[in-house]
């Protein structure tokens, strides 16, 4: 009876370390991993520019929404992180004024949420973004709402924490993405 | 087959049914900005803000709901064996939350076209 006990007992703490292990403590997203850096073109296409009057014009105001992450909890994305993927990649892209006083279109943002998986193999997260643009008379003329999935595999990570993480930031890079396309496709006034 | 076999089996069965059955669910937000928004008349403005702050504060209850729903799930999560069941039917979708602030956002659009209309 005692030795069954000992077994049990045993295999509860094998399972809890393995749990314990795969389950990892939540780190926020990266904001270098939520950045777009790169727009190659496909083979035979050109990449469509950004109109002119936006290079090196732009700049992020705000941004709100973002929650910080509980270690204890799951991954999440902040406001700090997320305005420093955004004012990297539209650095990237040419988009960001040389200083405050050339900035003639500030970018709002607003985090509105992120759906996560509670668990799974293959895990998407969907960020859903509102991103406004307002031109230098402070009236906006691009007011865009992306919902942006992003599918993180067992072949990204294995550790469930880390996956999701890894889909938070495939997100983010997908919504800043669509949001350039956007950008691409307004007419500034 | 004896009963270890079929109670191992059983517990598969559940966790990759606790597994499938994880992923968020679709959650579409109201756009800030509309097709056919530079058409609305005053009166028309005004009903449509009025339905979306009924809706938004609608969704701000539920949101606290769920948030409630899901700090008890947490705590349930450590119960053994069934602990993982519990943590699998947290809701991670933030539906409502999003809903709330996107309907927000949509009547700060629709307030500054009413004062551009001079409404």
């Amino acid at each position: 009876m005692k030795g069954h006990i000992l077994a049990v007992a045993g295999k509860l703490l094998a399972a809890g370390a393995v749990a314990a292990y795969l389950s990892g403590c939540a780190s926020s997203a990266d904001p270098h991993a939520m950045a777009v850096t790169d727009t190659p073109a496909a083979a035979g296409t050109t990449v469509k520019p950004f109109p002119a009057p936006l290079m090196h014009a732009m700049c992020v105001r705000n941004v709100t929404g973002g929650e910080k992450t509980n270690p204890l909890w799951v991954s999440k994305v902040d406001n700090d992180g997320f305005k420093s993927a955004l004012d990297t990649s539209m650095t990237s892209a040419g988009l960001t004024a040389t200083d405050a006083a050339a900035c003639a279109y500030p970018v709002d943002v607003n985090l509105l949420g992120l759906s996560q998986p509670s668990m799974g193999f293959d895990m998407t997260v969907t960020s859903h973004v509102n991103y406004k643009v307002f031109n230098s008379s402070s009236e906006p003329f691009l007011l865009a709402t992306i919902d942006a999935p992003f599918t993180a595999t067992m072949s990204d990570a294995f550790m469930g924490v880390e996956r999701l993480k890894k889909a938070n930031e495939g997100s983010i890079r997908a919504s800043i993405s669509m949001f350039f396309d956007k950008l691409k496709d307004s007419e500034p006034k | 087959m004896g009963f270890g076999d079929v109670h191992s089996k059983v517990l598969m069965l559940a966790c990759a049914l606790v597994v499938s059955g994880c992923a968020a669910r679709q959650v579409t937000p109201v756009s800030m900005s509309q097709p056919g928004d530079d058409r609305l008349s005053c009166d028309a403005l005004k009903a449509q803000t009025a339905a979306n702050s009924a809706a938004e504060a609608g969704y701000r209850y539920k949101d606290k709901q769920v948030e409630n729903g899901n700090a008890l799930k947490t705590v349930g999560s450590a119960a053994p064996f069934v602990g993982p069941l519990i943590a699998g039917s947290t809701d991670l979708s933030n539906e409502e939350q999003v809903k709330a602030r996107a309907l927000a956002d949509r009547n700060d659009e629709l307030n500054y076209l009413a004062k551009r209309k001079g409404c």
